[in-house]
This record gives C-alpha cells, structure tokens and sequence, in this order.
C-alpha cells in the first residue's frame, strides 16, 4: 500500500511534468513561437488624425527595456495626446522623444520598466527571398488586448525608395525592403518585419507608390537604419532632411542640352552640345537620346536631372544613348559639386514634425 | 498506476534508480520537443534556401526591359497616354539574343527597347538595344531581338503544364526593381487552367515590378512567363487592376516555345476568331446554339447555320458555351479546328443530322452591320434559361415601323412570326422560337438581302413575305405606340437591395401588372442620394410607355464609381422579382457626367443594355469602341448643346467613330427646354424591341 502510494507519487509527478512538456511543444512549435514572441513587442499607437484620407493610428516596436517605441513619422503623433497599447492591454501615454525627419522616425517614451523590446542588433544585410513576417495593426483591426495581425512573405528586393511624388512624399531615400505580402495599408506603419529566427530586421514604411511603376509599394526600412535613427534621435544628432531641390543637376552644367519639356514626361532627346564643354569632348551629338545615367535608367528629363543629383561631388559621369538603333556609353568625368542644400542644419526633436 | 507500477517493480530497479528512470523518460520527451521546433525552423529555412536556389537557377536568364521612351502616342499624345515608365523583365529564350516580355512593357506603337543584362562577377549590366520581331495578341506577350557580341544565357527546361499541381510551390523571379539581384515573390499554383486555357494562375505576388518574369517551381524549372492577363469574366480589361490581389497569371513557356519560330520570322499571331455568337448569353450554363453565323466569317463558309449546335471541339465534347471558348480560345488565326454540329432536321421532326467541318479560324472579320426588317414584336418577360433549352415563346408583331420592309410588305400587328429562311442557295427555314432565334438569323444577314418570312395572320392563315433588310435606323419614330394611363402615373418607390449603399428611386408603371416593362436607368450628375421628389418628372411618361425608370444615388457625392454600377445590377435585380421584365428593351441614359457614366454602365453590364442615350454628354474620354457584332450591338442616342446646329466637335468625333464600329447612331432634336426629354428617352426605350 505504501509503495503504491509512493508510485501514486512518482506518477503524478510524471502527470504534471508531462502535461507541461506538451504544452511547452505545443507553443514552441515554430514559427508560433516566433511569432508569439515578436508580436508582444509591438505596439498599437493612436494619435491625431481621422481626417479624410489620413489615418489617426498606426503601429510601432519596443526597442529597449525604457520603454521606448520605435516608429515612423507621421501626422499620427502631431497630437497632444499620444497613446500606446500594448499586447497586454495596457494603454499608456507616451511622450515624443524625438524624431528623425531624414529617416522618417520617431521615438515615443512611454512610462514602464519591464517591457519586452526587440534587440536591434542585426547588421547584416538581409539577402532577397527572406522569408518574413510582418506584424502591424492594419486597418486598426486590433483593439484592447487583441494581437497584432501577422501577415507572411519573403523579401522581394533590395531597392532605394524611390516613391511617387505627390500626397505622400517620402523624402527618405536610402535602400528599403520590398516585401510581396500586402502591407501598404492604413495601420501597418511602424509595424515590426522580423525574420523567422524572431529578428527584428525592419520597419513597415508609410504607404506610398513607386515612383516608376505607380503601384502601391509594399517596403520596409532596414535595421541598420532603424538603428542608427533611434541612437541618433536619443543622442540629439539627427542629421538634417535633404533639401528637396537638393537632389536636383542641371545637365546643361555638363554641356547638355535637351528638347524643351513640353510634356509630362519628355523623352530625354539631346537637341545642342555645348561647345567645349564635357559633354562635346564625351562624343555626345544632337539627337541622342539618353538612357541612362550611371546605369539608372532615365525615361524622363525630370529622371536625368535627378539621377545626376544622386551622384556624389566627383563622382564619374556615365551616360549611355541610344544613336542609329544602338546604344552608346560615354563618360563625362567626374560630376561638379552640387551649389545647394546640403549644410542646412534642422534641429532635432520636436521642430523635425 | 498499478500497471505501471507493477511493470516498474518488474524491471527491479532501485527506489533512485525509479526516479532517474522518470526522470529520463521526461528529458527524453524534452529533447524531442526542441527537436521537432527545431526541425519545423529548419524546415522553413531549408525551403528558404530552396527559394534562393531555385530563383538563382533562372536569374540569368531573366533581364530588364526598359523603354527607350519614344513611343510616339507617349511623345506626341496627351500626357495620359503615355506608357508605363518602369522598368520591366524579360526572359532569354534562346542564346542568339531573342528575348520575350509583355505587351505592358512594349505597347502596340512602340518598335524598340533597351535589354540590360544582368551584371555578372566583372561588371554591372550592360544594355543593348532591342527591337521588336513578333507580338503574340492573343497572349500577350512580344518577341525581342538584340545583337550581343556574347551568348545571352537562355532559360534550360520547362515543367510541361500536365505535371502542375495546384498548391505546389511558384516563385516568380523579376528584376522590375533591381538590376543586380532579381526580385522574388513566393506563392503558390492556384490554377493549372485559367483565362480560357491561356494561363497559369499563382497567388504569389504579380504586379508591374515583376511582368515578364518567370514563374518557376522549387526546382527552378520555369513554369511561365509572368503576364497581365485580363480576367474577363470579372470585368476587367487590362488585368493590371489584379496586383495585389492575390491573382497572377503565367502564359506557360512550352505555349510560347510552340509558337517562337513563327514569332521570330515576323509573324503577328492574332487570336483565331470563328465568327459566331451564342442563343444563351449565360457563357456557364448556356448550350453552344449558334445564334448568328456571321456573312464571310470562317463559321459562315464552313456552313455553320443559326440553330446549329456545336456539340464538339477539336475531338472534344462539348456541352457548353464555356468548354467551346476553352477549346477556342488558345487557338490562333490560321489554324484549322475540328467541329462537328447537331442540326435539327425540319422535315422529320425529333431527328437531328451531325456535321463535321474543318474551318479555318481568321484575324478579323468583316465590319458588320445589322440589319433589320421592321417588326416590334410583342414584349416578354423570359424566365430564366434551363439547361438544356432556351426560353421558347412565339414571336407576335406588336406594332410594325413605319416606312419599314414589313410595313412595305403589308405586315400589322398581331401576326406570329412562324419561321424564317436566310438568304443563300442551300439556307433552310429556321423555326422562329423566340425574338432571339430571329434575331440570331437576321445578325448573320447582310444588309440589302432578303429573307422569307412566314407569319400567321389573324384569320390563323400562313402568309410568306420576301423582306430585304435595311440597315439599322437612326431616330427613334415620332408615333410610338403607347399603352393605357392610370389616373395618378406611375408608382414611385425607393427600391431598397441587399449590399446597395445607395438605393435608387424607381418609378415602376401602374398598368397592367402582367406587363412586362422595359428599364430606363437615368444618372444625373452626382450629387449623393436620390429624393423621391426628384423621380415625380418620369411618372407619366413611364405609365405611357410601360418602363420602370430606374434614378440610381451615387455613394460619393462628387463622382460616379464602380460600386454604383454594382449598385445598379443589383437594383436591377430586385427589380426583375417585382414585375417582368423585357430583356430586349433596357436602356441606360444620364446627362452630363452622369451621361459619359451611362455609356461606361452599359459597357460594364455588358450587351444587354442595348441602348445608351447621352444628353448634354460625349464618351468618357477612355472609353474604347469595340467593333460592333451579332451579341455586341447599341445604339446610342446623343442630345449636345449645339452651336448654329453644329454638334461640338467632340461628339462630332464620337458620332463618327461610333458609326465607324458599326454602331447604330441617332441624334435628338435639337430642345427649346431645358426639362429632361422623358417622352423621347421612354420611348427610345420601346424602340429598341425592334428587330
């Protein structure tokens, strides 16, 4: 009798730590886990808005144990009043810390001690075809305590944002992650895109289109700059936003002159060549058409003053033409210094909204 | 428990050893736990790596197009006509520098391109003009030649469609985005068979950034070409509305392979087209009875006759509509295809002769034109078509056209129109069972031939009349036959459907309620929801003429959308549980915005709407005219402000090119008011029972 009640003892034992096995496999099944993990770091933030057309929530992640919430920038947080709930429920005031208008972040305070947060550590660029998912509250389908949506995909490509100009001008303009699930929707900006080891690797970015393509860009802004926009705004050297003719090189600076702009969107056609200038002694001839600049292709007047922009002080000027059904690479040596834009200083903080 | 602690007993261990045995039973349960999320995370990145693979398997053969941006609609037409400007992706199918992308990336006026290769090890990609060879219209996609100095690197195997499996794997592989590593999109096969046997559909993401990609399966042998097919039977034109949608399409690489060396040698490869319409307007249930067999069509010389059925296609049944068109469909013009017809014969009733012909299919037909004879037969309200059989009602003459063949030839109101023989040697009689089946005969007539027609008189006495058919008239006739007046004019009612935001009024005839009406949908300028004041105009001269005047709300005040005209079929709907309703006599109108907005209706809700009147209005700027054919036919009515009596300029424009599709084309006398002319527009709305 006694023995059996001893080995009533170890069986009840065994009951228990059986039943806490099971359910730890059932929750440590990947990529629930993952997934599980992730999504108690991000949070569902509601400000000012509700506006025709402008949304007053958007999404963003923990990103250190302070409680500071990583975010996009956005109307969204132009409020007196910013909230923040969290995966528990719990709704707490932030307080805008600062905000990177060159990045297009933002860092909220919010007033706990014991948050989970994503560690922002990955370096490395992530390689196209990923596999991702990507948490967020779009449509602000979430309230309460409700989880995040998630939605799964792979990184597309890796490209600079080259957005749309227009009601949602983007003036970041370093490399994003296009993702192929839809995330360019009302909520998701500054939702979390983690890979499936549960990384942070990215943002969700705010929605805007392709600037070449028109359609709706599904992107994310990489780690390593979400890194460096919250050291930076914590640290109150936000570097200023460019300046928006900044980007802009006349051509007729290097010899080129085009066919007058007429229309929307003129073919780059060469009417004259400056005599003596880079572009005579280059070979370039009345009538061509140019193609490209430094291997961006160029479908527009507009699109070579701006490719050329891009181009650092000194940088080779490369262009190539089609002329009689071929196409013709020249160089035009190296790019003289931009006149405009680049030592405007912006504060950081506040004044960058 | 005393099993197992008997069983435990048995093996004679220590009370320690007991523990520790526990004790692993339970470690050894941990360690499988972690095992197995283990194996499921290395499972996701093992088909990771799978992707990666299988997308550097193609990249090579996978280049971006750009356009060398001398369209000439995008250089000398308005700013809205210019092409994409993306760059966009093209695949290598041979090694001599032949390359195949998308229709989107080369429209129709443009001759040239610029290929960029990818980059390699040594350098970043260089780019060499292209022009174009050869264009596939039927599936979308264009043949592209460059002069390289090396090999370009051509796509190796194809997974031959017979072995898709819906479900599998698709990665589609582009470089609409970056030159140096393509863009991937990871999906599914969703259908192995889709836009009529042309496509292969994958949920992975299809959009401009990747047409003219591959589609390849885990391997990385190539499925297809990522193209912008239009899903017709969703009403959709272009097909680039479906990105983001969870829709994509890949024109299969073996279909392409197949038609390469005809590409290559210059050849444009245009749909086959056969030259008949259908009895059934219901593509999915409808039996393939051949309404009309259009003069000088493939169909016509083969001796397809209205009546015929087809009952086979290339070697396979068929017993619908929809297995006709996919046996069809993927056919081009020049090649020949196996048909065989079932003809009722007339003589011996109940018996049916099997016809075999080889018609060879054509690009285009000739323009074609309807002709008519004159009669109005009676109104009906068909019930819904079974299966099997159409629905049958004799064709009684309600009123006969002035100065008209029938009205030449002595034909009244009242007769029933028995059967008809089209022109021709060896035509036989038709047997009239419906205003369709007339129809069918008189849209495969030319005009200016003649038919026999036999009626039944009143005295039930078999007449036969030759009629040569005249063309299509213009105006409506100023004597209308008219039906009873109540005393108060029609009912007016708020004409509330499920899933419609914005219900119209409707002002519905109070007559006889066994009636059948004809609809006249009229859109106003936008401005919100309808009030019931504003339908009081119509109340009489919808109880003269018998039609129920549908006044749609627009859900944005400012403008028109799609989701009105979804609202408008459904109010249609609810309508049709109401009263009968005459399938021959719906009409759509509207004045200004509202009017260019009636023509885009009609467009959407497909031929049945046959008559579109435009008041103060001219054609949507985007709109684009079809041809107009047996099945495919309107006439449109315009009312323009004019200047001296000169139409502006605009409609001057549209009028002709209306005219041009073979469309019948009126225009209203000129109005002292500035009142709707409800009287006309009501009456238009009887006049198109003509036939």
């Amino acid at each position: 009798m006694k023995q059996s009640l001893c080995w009533l003892g170890y069986f009840g034992a065994y009951v228990v730590v059986s039943v806490t096995v099971s359910m730890a496999i059932a929750v440590a099944d990947a990529p629930r886990q993952t997934i599980s993990d992730a999504a108690r770091k991000v949070v569902k933030i509601y400000g000012a808005g509700g506006l025709r057309g402008l949304e007053s929530y958007q999404s963003g992640v923990l990103v250190s144990p302070q409680g500071h919430v990583l975010t996009v920038m956005s109307t969204v947080l132009d409020a007196d009043e910013i909230d923040c709930v969290c995966d528990d429920g719990m709704r707490y005031r932030g307080t805008l810390v600062g905000a990177d208008p060159s990045r297009q972040l933002a860092v909220i305070a919010l007033e706990t001690a014991d948050a989970p947060f994503f560690a922002m550590a990955v370096e490395d660029p992530i390689d196209v075809g990923t596999r991702v998912f990507a948490l967020s509250n779009l449509f602000g389908v979430a309230v309460g305590d409700e989880r995040v949506s998630v939605q799964t995909g792979v990184v597309t490509a890796r490209v600079p944002l080259e957005a749309r100009r227009g009601a949602y001008e983007v003036p970041f303009s370093g490399d994003v992650y296009v993702v192929d699930c839809t995330t360019n929707n009302p909520g998701s900006p500054g939702g979390a895109l983690i890979d499936w080891q549960g990384r942070l690797i990215g943002m969700l970015g705010k929605e805007v289109r392709a600037n070449a393509s028109g359609i709706w860009l599904n992107y994310a802004i990489p780690i390593a700059e979400l890194a460096r926009g919250y050291q930076d705004i914590l640290s109150g050297t936000v570097p200023p936003p460019p300046a928006r003719d900044a980007l802009s090189f006349d051509p007729r600076r290097l010899g080129i002159v085009f066919v007058p702009d007429l229309l929307d969107r003129t073919p780059p056609f060469i009417e004259s060549v400056v005599s003596g200038s880079a572009a005579e002694q280059s070979g370039l001839s009345p009538d061509d058409l140019v193609v490209a600049v430094d291997g961006r292709s160029v479908p527009s007047r507009d699109a070579v003053q701006r490719a050329l922009g891009m181009l650092a002080d000194g940088d080779p000027v490369r262009i190539a033409v089609v002329r009689a059904g071929r196409v013709v690479e020249v160089d035009l040596g190296p790019r003289p210094p931009l006149r405009s834009g680049r030592e405007v200083r912006v504060p950081a903080g506040k004044e960058g909204l | 428990m005393r099993f197992l602690g008997r069983f435990l007993d048995r093996v004679r261990y220590t009370p320690a050893s007991r523990i520790l045995s526990v004790a692993a039973v339970i470690a050894f349960q941990w360690l499988a736990a972690a095992g197995q999320t283990r194996a499921e995370e290395s499972m996701g990145l093992l088909e990771e790596q799978a992707f990666r693979a299988a997308a550097a398997r193609v990249a090579r053969s996978v280049v971006r197009i750009e356009a060398s941006s001398v369209s000439p609609s995008a250089v000398g037409g308005p700013s809205e006509a210019a092409p994409a400007s993306g760059p966009s992706t093209g695949l290598v199918v041979d090694s001599a520098g032949w390359i195949i992308t998308t229709t989107f990336a080369i429209p129709a006026d443009v001759d040239e391109a610029i290929v960029v290769l990818p980059a390699t090890a040594t350098g970043t990609g260089s780019r060499l003009a292209a022009r174009v060879v050869g264009r596939d219209l039927s599936r979308g996609f264009v043949l592209l030649k460059v002069e390289s100095p090396t090999a370009l690197v051509a796509l190796e195997s194809s997974v031959p469609r017979e072995k898709l499996r819906v479900g599998q794997w698709a990665i589609a592989v582009a470089r609409g985005w970056d030159i140096t590593t393509p863009n991937v999109a990871i999906g599914v096969i969703s259908a192995v068979n889709r836009a009529w046997g042309r496509a292969v559909q994958t949920d992975a993401a299809v959009s401009p950034a990747n047409y003219g990609g591959a589609l390849v399966d885990i391997h990385g042998d190539v499925i297809g070409m990522l193209a912008p097919l239009p899903a017709d039977t969703a009403g959709m034109m272009l097909g680039t509305e479906l990105y983001d949608s969870g829709i994509g399409f890949a024109v299969p690489l073996e279909d392409i392979h197949r038609v390469l060396p005809r590409l290559q040698s210059g050849e444009t490869l245009d749909p086959g087209v056969l030259g008949i319409s259908y009895r059934s307007r219901d593509v999915f249930t409808g039996v393939p009875t051949i309404a009309t067999s259009r003069p000088g069509s493939p169909a016509a010389e083969a001796g397809i006759q209205p009546g015929d059925t087809i009952v086979s296609v290339a070697d396979r049944p068929v017993t619908r509509i929809a297995e006709v068109r996919h046996a069809l469909a993927p056919l081009y013009a020049g090649d020949d295809v196996e048909l065989v017809i079932e003809r009722s014969d007339e003589k011996v009733a109940g018996t049916v002769q099997r016809i075999s012909m080889r018609p060879r299919l054509v690009a285009t037909l000739p323009p074609w034109q309807r002709s008519v004879i004159g009669i109005v037969p009676r109104r009906v309200a068909v019930q819904t078509e079974t299966n099997r059989t159409e629905g049958e009602r004799p064709v009684v003459i309600d009123w006969v056209w002035p100065d008209s063949p029938a009205a030449t030839a002595g034909l009244v109101g009242g007769m029933t129109v028995l059967a008809v023989t089209p022109p021709g040697k060896a035509a036989e009689r038709v047997a009239v069972t419906s205003a369709a089946a007339l129809a069918g005969v008189l849209g495969g007539v030319r005009v200016g031939d003649a038919v026999t027609l036999v009626v039944l008189d009143a005295e039930g006495q078999e007449q036969s009349h030759r009629l040569t058919t005249m063309a299509m008239p213009a105006d409506v006739p100023a004597q209308t036959p008219t039906r009873e007046e109540g005393p108060d004019g029609a009912e007016v009612i708020r004409l509330e459907a499920p899933e419609v935001a914005m219900p119209p009024v409707a002002v519905i005839p109070t007559g006889d309620a066994t009636d059948p009406v004809g609809v006249l949908v009229y859109f106003t300028r936008p401005h919100g929801p309808v009030d019931i004041a504003e339908a009081s105009m119509w109340r009489v001269a919808a109880n003269r003429y018998g039609v129920a005047v549908i006044l749609p709300g627009s859900i944005d005040p400012q403008r028109w959308s799609r989701d009105d005209i979804r609202g408008v079929a459904r109010s249609i709907d609810s309508l049709r549980v109401r009263r009968g309703i005459d399938s021959s006599r719906l009409v759509m109108a509207g004045s200004g915005a509202g009017g260019a907005f009636a023509w885009l209706a009609a467009e959407a809700l497909g031929p049945a709407f046959r008559g579109v009147a435009l008041l103060d209005a001219a054609l949507p700027r985007q709109a684009t005219i079809e041809p107009s054919e047996p099945g495919r036919f309107r006439w449109v009515l315009f009312d323009p402000p004019r200047d001296n009596g000169q139409l502006p300029p605009r409609v001057e424009n549209d009028r002709n090119r209306l005219i041009q599709a073979g469309y019948g084309v009126g225009v209203l006398p000129e109005r002292e008011s500035q009142m709707v002319p409800v009287e006309t527009l009501c009456s238009f709305v009887e006049a198109n029972g003509l036939l």
